[in-house]
């Protein structure tokens, strides 16, 4: 059923695109903490804070392209 | 007083924004995860590649279920949406959620350094650091500590600055997923807080219970209101209009001559009105939700009505003014398409109210929201001070703080005038400058009573009567008196049978009737609030007699019970006291004869009835004490003879309301020192310090007084 494989890849392009958006989401954290800290405005608690959506950041965007390349290999083992 | 955020909160609402967008990043892609695994085609597929198939849905669980990554994340979809409430259920958490939760910390932190008591005040700090935390018993403690040490007024109104965001808080952690759509909304700015952030309650489900088309009666305006009325328009002007009118359910239109000399028009809107959450006025707490909520609401539907009847030329220019709920009134008539089809609303200020998600229809109309940071009501839409979004970039925001803390006080319009004159004279005047084609002398004011639906006129059916007008020395009246609102009290009496003999001769009426050897009399008195010559008191001693033309005292008792249309008996007028010249010389239409003119007082209750005739050093009598239990009585009529030339003019009451009968009263009558007539009479008739027998009491009654009609009795 070549219009299921296509839908899989599909979806897995959106998950490819997640994990890159999540990998960018670090990166803007990132910024954020260090913008409030050379404004003099950073609370205590900030870093730990991002530091945690940092790491999580990270495992989420692992996972989304870990799932992204199973659904692409998904999708061509039935598109055949 | 401050309007203007530093530069640090600058900084942190900047960074709480970008936080909330990194939050609905994060929560898109937990969304594409879950429709992946929900997805038909990759379920379908499974037949044909099995073992690919299952580990790339293993892979797409793990994505939206590990702890160290999304969190538990399920979002989107039927199946998404339940996953996810049964993991709020059990104290599971996003990745997505904890971001924007360290959003709406930054978002207080942003308040805090404008609000130092928020964190340098440890009872507060605690309990929003409890709260931020998700540390539930803790903040539960950390509240009721401060609510016993401030009262829970203060609290909310320390609280109010970051109440939204505290809310969206424990909404957002807690174990509620019915309250997570609105922790959402107010965290990200998204649109207006759908639910009730605590318990998950639908608010639009609330809203909806505030219905009606909306309705405007002209009305008029006291004399003391029309004083303090402004003549000029200006921001102060219109704002202590709206403070002269109050919360009394009304609303008023001016027209101003601008200073090019075109005649602009001004609708001016007050809050919720005191009392019951939802009576016949839209002004009320269902009114100011529903027009906070929604769209259009009852409150602004009768604004359009009254718009309507002012009349206003095609084209002509409008601005509409509100505070609190009416500030989110006429934000809806700004944004509803067809009103500014007709109208051309060029201005909008909104003071104290709850508008951050209305939009004008033209944008070409101007808007400024005047708030005040510890005001709960702005804050209801689940944006207040700590707000990181630009919302509406074109609109005049004039967000703020002064000393006064304390809810409501900082919320009224009297405190948003004295604000605004004293403190904000840069915002006050930007506002006037924009303001400019309406700073004019006012040429019209038109004050109007809104209501939810059209109204029944007053009193209908009993009161909808032909009138026609009399002629009395005092002027002319329009007759029937009808009376709204008012109270009655009848004692009856049993008097000494030789002086109400004496008071029958000649009358052509009598004998009266007789209980136990004794003559039947009675004493009425009554305290009409609200009639159709205004307010005043009556009281009348008459002598109970039968029908004129078939005499038998037997007859007299089931009469009573009867209206006056079928009523042959009724009491002959040996003396009245009025304490209204209006009705004193209306008198002789109603019921004959020239009643006294003297003060009067009234009173009646579950503890008793007072009546008082006759000023502190003319005393004529005291009728009062405990009327004691009371059997349900209908409407209680009331029909008199009075001496008239050549026979009887008889004068009938009509009443409606539900009266008692008091079989056993403690009430006495005492005769005071007066030498008024009517003292005397009282005291012939052996009343001084009588008893009644028999006493009916109406505690609210309308009443119709009709012109008395003469009958022959020869």
């Amino acid at each position: 059923m070549p219009l299921e494989s296509e839908t899989i890849a599909a979806q897995a392009e959106v998950l490819w695109s997640d994990a890159r958006a999540l990998t960018e989401c670090a990166d803007r954290l990132r910024e954020i903490e260090a913008g409030l800290e050379a404004g003099g405005a950073a609370p205590g608690w900030l870093r730990a804070s991002v530091n945690a959506h940092l790491a999580a950041c990270a495992e989420a965007a692992a996972d989304l392209a870990e799932a992204a390349a199973r659904l692409t290999h998904y999708a061509e083992r039935t598109g055949g | 007083m401050s309007e203007e955020p530093g530069p640090a909160a600058g900084l942190l609402r900047a960074a709480a924004r970008e936080l909330a967008d990194i939050g609905i990043t994060i929560q898109e892609a937990a969304a594409h995860t879950t429709a992946a695994i929900t997805d038909r085609a990759v379920l379908g597929a499974l037949p044909r590649a099995p073992a690919a198939g299952c580990r790339a849905g293993r892979a797409l669980l793990r994505a939206v279920t590990n702890g160290r990554g999304l969190g538990y994340a399920p979002a989107g979809g039927r199946l998404g949406t339940l996953a996810a409430r049964l993991g709020v259920l059990a104290g599971a958490e996003s990745l997505a959620v904890r971001v924007l939760a360290t959003s709406l910390r930054l978002r207080i932190a942003a308040v805090a350094l404008d609000h130092p008591e928020l964190t340098g005040d440890p009872m507060l700090s605690r309990l929003i650091e409890a709260a931020a935390a998700d540390r539930d018993l803790e903040a539960v403690r950390a509240l009721r500590a401060l609510i016993k040490d401030r009262g829970a007024v203060r609290t909310l109104s320390e609280l109010a600055p970051v109440f939204g965001e505290v809310l969206a808080l424990r909404a957002l952690l807690d174990e509620n997923p019915l309250n997570d759509t609105a922790a959402w909304q107010i965290a990200t700015g998204r649109g207006y807080a759908g639910a009730d952030p605590v318990t998950g309650m639908s608010n639009r489900a609330v809203a909806a219970l505030d219905t009606g088309e909306g309705a405007a009666r002209r009305t008029g305006l006291t004399a003391a209101e029309s004083r303090r009325l402004s003549s000029h328009g200006s921001l102060l002007g219109f704002l202590g209009n709206i403070a002269v009118i109050g919360t009394t359910g009304r609303a008023i239109i001016q027209s101003v001559r601008g200073p090019d000399g075109v005649v602009r028009h001004v609708l001016q809107a007050p809050g919720m009105r005191a009392g019951q959450p939802d009576n016949a006025s839209p002004q009320d707490l269902l009114g100011a939700f529903s027009s906070a909520v929604l769209a259009g609401s009852p409150y602004s539907r009768a604004l359009i009505k009254a718009v309507g009847d002012y009349g206003l030329p095609p084209g002509a220019e409008l601005a509409l003014i509100g505070h609190s709920a009416g500030g989110a009134a006429v934000m809806n008539l700004a944004q509803d398409a067809e009103f500014c089809a007709r109208h051309t609303v060029t201005h909008v200020v909104a003071v104290g109210s709850p508008v951050d998600f209305k939009k004008p229809a033209d944008p070409r109309t101007w808007v400024a929201s005047v708030t005040n940071q510890h005001d709960i009501v702005p804050t209801l839409d689940g944006q207040g001070a700590g707000g990181c979004f630009d919302l509406h970039p074109g609109w005049y925001v004039v967000d703020y703080f002064d000393s006064t803390h304390l809810f409501p006080i900082c919320h009224g319009i009297e405190h948003y005038i004295a604000n605004l004159a004293d403190d904000l004279p840069e915002a006050r005047e930007r506002i006037d400058e924009r303001f400019a084609p309406y700073r004019g002398p006012v040429v019209r004011s038109q004050a109007y009573l809104l209501f939810d639906r059209v109204p029944s006129p007053e009193g209908f059916p009993f009161l909808t009567v032909p009138t026609y007008p009399a002629d009395t020395p005092a002027g002319t009246v329009e007759l029937p008196i009808r009376c709204r609102d008012g109270a009655a009290l009848t004692a009856y009496f049993a008097a000494d049978p030789a002086a109400v003999a004496g008071l029958l001769d000649e009358s052509g009426l009598g004998p009266a009737v007789r209980i136990g050897g004794r003559s039947l009399v009675a004493v009425h008195a009554a305290w009409n609030r609200r009639t159709s010559l205004g307010g005043y008191h009556e009281l009348h001693l008459g002598v109970v007699v039968p029908d004129p033309w078939r005499r038998g005292a037997g007859r007299v008792r089931p009469e009573l019970l009867r209206g006056a249309d079928r009523r042959r008996s009724g009491s002959l007028l040996a003396g009245s006291v009025v304490d209204a010249e209006i009705v004193a010389a209306v008198a002789p239409r109603l019921w004959g004869g020239e009643p006294y003119q003297a003060p009067l007082e009234f009173e009646l209750g579950a503890g008793g009835a007072r009546v008082v005739a006759g000023g502190p050093g003319d005393r004529i009598l005291t009728l009062g004490g405990a009327l004691g239990p009371g059997l349900p009585l209908g409407d209680r009529d009331l029909v008199g003879y009075a001496r008239h030339a050549g026979g009887a003019l008889r004068w009938s009451v009509r009443t409606r309301g539900a009266g008692r009968a008091h079989l056993a009263p403690r009430v006495r009558l005492t005769v005071g020192p007066s030498a008024h007539p009517l003292a005397r009479r009282l005291r012939e008739l052996g009343l001084d310090g009588a008893r009644p027998l028999l006493c009916l009491s109406a505690a609210s009654r309308q009443a119709r007084w009709e012109a008395g009609v003469p009958v022959l009795l020869t």
